[in-house]
């Protein structure tokens, strides 16, 4: 079941200021379907389905699989699907054909011989404050390439304005 | 006897009455409804307020002396210069209250929420403000020495110039404060969290920061004499100047750090050297069973060339590469610049990648059986990357941009 924690709940008087309330899906919950909320939502257990929250943490125990729009994700578990999000931490795992859009991610390094931070499966990033704006679709890619490289000097005028592949000059060497 | 009974003084405040200058000590107010009250210069020593609504009252220049004042509401109260020495205000709420040169010595806030509050010049020595969240507010030239701060929050809050001597701030959290010119003297301060810090000759001599995090921080000219730090991390922090410890300090951890004077990234030691920094005992040569070393400088172009870096070579690449397959061999490790732009590029090999700078690949994948990638705040990376059998070791700090496909292995 999903919980709305209420501070002490052995307190029936305690009110809860309205910062600190949370929707919990405890470990050894299942919810299928949407789930909106305007309170954070912590998830222990798992969710299949839709998720629209101002934060969404899921902890080592929990799982999301489905589409979620948020401002902030946290994940230590496992997430797939389609994730939306302005600030994302990610570590635990990522399975095969999800997207992380997000305005900023962070993953930490794992130590050189200890767990990997995050387990990526197949999956795509579109990271950064233009990723939000821009529209869906396979065209990202080749957005990204104008929108992050710098306009080639007069020397590259051949690639001006292309994605890559960027078509060879023929000029070798250099420098 | 105070000067008013609780009724008389409840009634006083609805009718909107000022009680300034009145004799309160020991009077019984348990959550009673005081919202707004002019309380200016009262005398509340011993006073009973658990639950209390003090909220926007003004208590300024009032002594609420060994007060209880537990769960209390004093949300944007103004209790400056108020005296509160010795009170309890354990789960208080004291957000956005203005609390600029009071008397908070000794006094109980553990797991109270202070929050954009206002410590300006606040005395807070010896006060026990464990699991206290202090997020957003403003501690500047406050004395917090000897308090008990584990666990306590701190986010976004300015403490430039408080002293925190002999504090103990074990697991407490720091992340994008500012710390400049504050004094951490013999803090024990394990476990801590200062990861993008703004913390400019903060003094941490004799401190103990074992497992601190000061990932991504600015601390720049940061005086370490003669503290620990064991497992500290440090990776992306600005450490130019950084007076070090005066001991080995071979258990620190990071993978590079910005040694430059202006933060800007233009110098960099990488994971290697990081030990002899910190310890301020001199950078040492690359141990010699490493590769070499090959940098590629900036305005330099280079095109369509094929490049093999064999095994434990370092090269870092401020220059434009177009078109280039570069293979690494193991344990190479390729750090492009904040500079450096590798356009329509290939890397495959079990090495290490680091872009503070752009990548963009040309066939994809675009990287291919590396170890480990990290992409800095300031770097891009537009393309695919085919995980090393092992699986690849990522990171990404906030604020790089990224357009890119993982892949697994096979």
């Amino acid at each position: 079941m999903v919980d709305r924690t209420e501070a002490k709940m052995t307190d029936s008087k305690s009110i809860v200021p309205a910062a600190d309330r949370k929707t919990l899906v405890e470990e050894g919950t299942q919810f299928k379907g949407s789930l909106s909320s305007s309170c954070p939502i912590v998830v222990r257990g798992r969710i299949e389905g839709d998720v629209v929250a101002p934060s969404l943490t899921i902890a080592a125990s929990g799982a999301v699989h489905g589409k979620v729009k948020v401002d902030d994700l946290r994940s230590q578990g496992e997430i797939a699907g389609e994730f939306d999000a302005d600030l994302v931490q990610l570590s635990g795992s990522v399975k095969d054909n999800t997207i992380v859009r997000a305005k900023s991610l962070e993953v930490k390094l794992a130590p050189a011989n200890g767990k990997l931070q995050v387990v990526f499966g197949d999956c795509t990033l579109e990271v950064g404050e233009q990723t939000l704006a821009s529209d869906t679709g396979a065209s990202r890619l080749e957005d990204g390439v104008k929108e992050i490289v710098a306009p080639p000097s007069g020397k590259n005028k051949g690639s001006k304005g292309t994605t890559p592949p960027v078509p060879s000059t023929g000029e070798t060497g250099a420098a | 006897m105070p000067d008013f009974t609780p009724d008389a003084l409840i009634a006083k405040v609805k009718k909107g009455d000022k009680i300034d200058r009145a004799d309160l000590r020991g009077i019984e107010l348990p959550r009673a409804n005081l919202e707004g009250a002019s309380l200016r210069r009262c005398d509340l020593e011993g006073a009973v307020l658990e639950g209390v609504v003090f909220a926007r009252a003004n208590l300024k220049s009032a002594s609420l002396r060994e007060a209880y004042l537990v769960s209390a509401d004093l949300r944007e109260a103004n209790l400056e210069n108020a005296d509160l020495e010795g009170a309890n205000l354990e789960k208080a709420n004291l957000a956005g209250a203005n609390l600029s040169r009071a008397n908070l010595e000794g006094t109980n806030l553990i797991g109270a929420n202070l929050t954009g509050a206002l410590l300006t010049h606040a005395q807070l020595d010896t006060a026990s403000l464990g699991g206290a969240d202090l997020s957003g507010a403003t501690l500047t030239h406050a004395d917090l020495a000897e308090c008990y701060l584990g666990g306590a929050k701190f986010r976004k809050a300015d403490v430039s110039n408080a002293n925190f001597s002999l504090a103990n701030i074990e697991e407490a959290d720091f992340t994008e404060a500012t710390l400049s010119d504050a004094r951490f003297l013999e803090v024990q301060a394990r476990a801590a969290r200062f990861t993008r810090a703004s913390m400019v000759k903060t003094d941490f001599s004799k401190a103990n920061l074992n497992g601190a995090d000061f990932t991504n921080a600015d601390a720049r000219r940061m005086n370490l004499t003669g503290a620990k730090i064991e497992g500290a991390k440090f990776t992306g922090a600005k450490l130019g100047g950084v007076v070090g410890t005066g001991l080995a300090a071979d258990g620190a951890k990071a993978d590079w750090v910005d040694t430059s004077d202006l933060g800007d990234g233009s110098k960099r030691v990488l994971e290697a050297q990081v030990s002899a920094l910190l310890s301020g005992l001199g950078l040492t040569s690359p141990p010699p069973n490493r590769g070499s070393k090959r940098y590629f400088g900036p305005g330099d172009v280079l095109r369509n060339a094929t490049l093999e870096f064999p095994e434990g070579a370092s090269i870092e690449i401020e220059s434009l590469f177009e078109q280039c397959s570069i293979a690494l061999g193991a344990g190479t490790e390729l750090v492009v610049g904040a500079g450096g732009v590798l356009q329509g590029c290939q890397i495959k090999g079990k090495g290490s990648v680091t872009i503070h700078g752009k990548f963009i690949e040309r066939e994809s994948p675009g990287m291919v059986g590396i170890t480990q990638l990290v992409v800095s705040s300031g770097g891009s990376l537009v393309g695919a990357v085919k995980q090393a059998e092992e699986a690849t070791r990522f990171a990404f700090e906030p604020g790089c941009k990224l357009k890119m496909r993982i892949m697994k292995h096979g």
